[in-house]
């Protein structure tokens, strides 16, 4: 269940086209370097090389704090308006809070629910499988994605990108590009069914 | 704006929707410290303004074109600790090894980041794009078996513990960096016919297996000897 946030979508598109107008030269060579370099100091964030993942509660809450304060202090870049938008903690807090705590992917048998972890719990993470946007051949696309599909500890699935449409190279911005896609999900529907497993979340 | 766009559609219509943003370390934002900051404010806006309902994360380092450097690895367990000890957010990470399949640096790469976002609390793994998810058709199930099995088995782990089998996995594969096997692509890792990994890269993957558990992740319960193979 997801709630409604304190800014929808509409908000959102409102309170860039009102945002301040800044240079996109400005917001990535001065304004971003800056307040992060303000805010890494004024928590005295510090992360040794050894430490991968970290142990010492303190930093992990400076780490967040910093991020959070990061984000109303500096705002957010529309690159297409070359406006900032602003937000208060009180909106990001509350956006927060009203994010889903669970969530169900894919269908019947094939379920898999996705909930908090927190740490290292013994339960693991929900393993998506998949190219992550990787390019495949037509040809092969199906059988790559049943490669996924049929692995045990694979919970769902994601997909790669199909290079060529019925030879033609599946470009943005042209015909081929839907109808790529379209291939995509068809392909990707097969190697679900293919490997047993139909209802695989994508 | 034609995020914004999509977006619109997708709350009206009650689709799941995964914000996806990564963070360049070594970019405008700078180091690690500084690539964490902006990776927890960046997660934060995805929910906060875009209506996410969960968020995929994605580190990567501006040289190497990978998830898996030291670097980004910190940054992306940093960022998912920091988030996962303040909220309840569903958070994501994706995986782009430089070597390619059928290769045990490949694999080594993807378990380390398995471990790695298993014990920072991450809720989902995402991948594997191999050779960096730019050569078509380098990309296979056996390395999202890889992910799998070392997230299996990491999760529980004391993070120490984690920390310390990282420190001697991590120099192995970066020593590499300059000389990354370019791996097989599916049709030669695959029968692809029937399906089914070839008994060369089921004998690629036992041995990452067992360089795992010497390193002190016991990968033993996902050995593959007496699997049938049909080439």
């Amino acid at each position: 269940m997801s709630a409604t946030r304190p800014l929808t979508i509409t908000d959102v598109y409102e309170r860039f086209v009102k945002g301040t107008k800044v240079p996109e030269s400005e917001w990535d060579n001065t304004i971003i370097p800056q307040n992060i370099s303000r805010h890494k100091e004024k928590y005295n964030i510090k992360i040794e090389e050894n430490s991968i993942i970290p142990e010492d509660k303190e930093l992990i809450n400076n780490i967040f704090q910093a991020g959070l304060e990061m984000l109303v202090d500096t705002g957010f870049y529309c690159q297409d308006l070359g406006r900032v938008l602003k937000v208060t903690e009180e909106e990001v807090l509350e956006g927060v809070k009203k994010a889903p705590k669970k969530l169900i992917l894919g269908e019947g048998r094939d379920i898999c629910r996705f909930y908090p972890r927190h740490g290292n719990s013994p339960v693991k993470p929900i393993i998506q499988g998949g190219p992550t946007g990787s390019p495949l051949s037509e040809d092969m696309f199906m059988k790559i994605m049943q490669s996924y599909a049929q692995e045990g500890i694979v919970d769902t699935l994601v997909n790669g990108v199909m290079t060529t449409i019925e030879g033609k190279p599946a470009k943005s911005k042209t015909p081929y590009e839907i109808r790529a896609t379209m291939a995509e999900l068809r392909a990707t529907k097969e190697a679900r069914t293919r490997a047993g497993r139909p209802g695989l979340g994508v | 704006m034609t995020g914004l766009n999509m977006l619109s559609g997708w709350t009206v219509s009650g689709d799941t929707i995964m914000i996806e943003q990564m963070p360049i370390l070594g970019g405008y934002t700078g180091g690690v410290e500084e690539t964490a900051i902006c990776d927890v404010a960046t997660t934060l806006a995805s929910f906060a303004l875009f209506s996410g309902n969960f968020h995929l994360d994605g580190p990567i380092h501006i040289r190497w074109g990978t998830t898996m450097a030291r670097g980004t690895l910190q940054v992306a367990a940093h960022a998912a600790a920091a988030i996962d000890a303040n909220t309840d957010l569903l958070l994501a990470n994706q995986y782009y090894p430089i070597a390619g399949p059928c290769t045990e640096m490949c694999l080594l790469e993807t378990a380390a980041q398995a471990m790695s976002d298993t014990a920072s609390g991450r809720e989902l793994l995402s991948g594997s794009a191999a050779a960096k998810g730019v050569v078509e058709n380098k990309t296979t199930g056996m390395e999202a078996r890889m992910m799998g099995e070392a997230a299996a088995c990491t999760a529980g782990m004391k993070v120490a513990d984690v920390n310390e089998i990282l420190n001697k996995l991590i120099p192995i594969y970066e020593a590499q960096y300059t000389t990354a096997p370019a791996g097989k692509r599916f049709e030669e890792c695959y029968d692809v016919t029937t399906v089914r990994p070839t008994k060369e890269y089921l004998e690629v993957y036992d041995k990452a297996c067992a360089t795992l558990t010497d390193l002190g992740l016991d990968m033993s319960r996902f050995n593959n000897s007496g699997i049938r193979v049909d080439n």
